[in-house]
């Protein structure tokens, strides 16, 4: 007696769950995630334990761990041209808060002096951005 | 007779639309979401309340807390705990919700040990916190 083997016949590979796994992927670093911040990875910014909504301010600046202030990638600035600026930008008329990025290592002098400067300025409000560490005691 | 010419169209064959494209787009759309995405949960802390639109009575006395580089706390002057301090604050806010607390960090202090005592003294359900410069943490470099 012959026994025939059946020939199997090479099918193209379904890609349909492939493109529905990825759509999935998709979704979900859609909603889960957010758009990049507005600071540089190398600022490091303080934890908080203490979960806060965060709404970006009109206007921030970042502090460096060299306790320098800088507006974007670039030269530092000094508190004198920050607050000329934060009174040009009209935020103080406008009673808009600002920001502060600053780096976790940086000094506590450098925070006092930039909220000595927007007191003068006439700033009121001066928030620092946090992050929020949940499993933190 | 006439004879009619048939002309025969030839079939095209219905060919798979190539998905290829399509999935080299999928996976560009994620890796842009991927990279793009940032995962982290912010938050705010305020180093100085909103200005208020003044009142006619006076404000009550601040309570001050004193951070040294070392993380060590003084509440009011005198050396404490953080769990202490935070049963203290506590209590002071629940005689006045609006009880304002002065932090007053050494130069020298990281930023990360403020945003602790900031936590703590929020924790603690201190609404009104503003940071302030300590009178005795004096640089000569300022005269």
């Amino acid at each position: 007696m012959k026994l025939k083997s059946q020939r199997r016949e090479i099918k193209s590979i379904d890609l349909l769950p492939l493109i529905n796994v990825v759509f999935l992927l998709i979704l979900f670093v859609l909603i889960a995630g957010r758009p990049t911040t507005n600071h540089p990875q190398q600022i490091e910014v303080a934890t908080s334990t203490q979960e806060s909504d965060y709404a970006p301010a009109a206007f921030s600046i970042w502090l460096k761990q060299d306790d320098k202030f800088y507006f974007a990638e670039g030269e530092d600035v000094t508190l004198g041209e920050v607050s000329d600026w934060v009174k040009s930008a009209g935020i103080v008329e406008q009673g808009l808060p600002v920001e502060l990025i600053a780096d976790r290592r940086a000094h506590a002098k450098s925070l006092l002096a930039f909220r000595a400067a927007m007191a003068k300025a006439g700033v009121g409000e001066i928030r620092l951005k946090t992050q929020y560490d949940g499993s933190a005691p | 007779m006439s004879q009619a010419i048939q002309i025969t169209r030839a079939r095209r064959k219905n060919p798979m639309m190539g998905l290829t494209p399509l999935i080299d787009m999928i996976f560009l759309l994620l890796l842009f979401f991927l990279l793009g995405s940032d995962f982290v949960s912010y938050g705010q802390s305020r180093l100085a309340p909103p200005r208020g639109t003044g009142g006619n009575e006076s404000a009550p006395q601040p309570a001050i807390v004193t951070l040294n580089k070392q993380g060590g706390l003084q509440w009011n002057g005198a050396p404490v705990q953080a769990e202490n301090l935070a049963q203290k604050v506590t209590a002071l806010v629940a005689e006045d919700e609006t009880q304002l607390i002065v932090l007053m960090p050494a130069g020298e202090a990281e930023v990360q040990r403020v945003s602790d005592t900031l936590d703590l003294l929020v924790g603690a359900g201190a609404g009104s916190i503003t940071l302030e410069r300590d009178v005795f943490d004096i640089d000569l470099a300022d005269f």
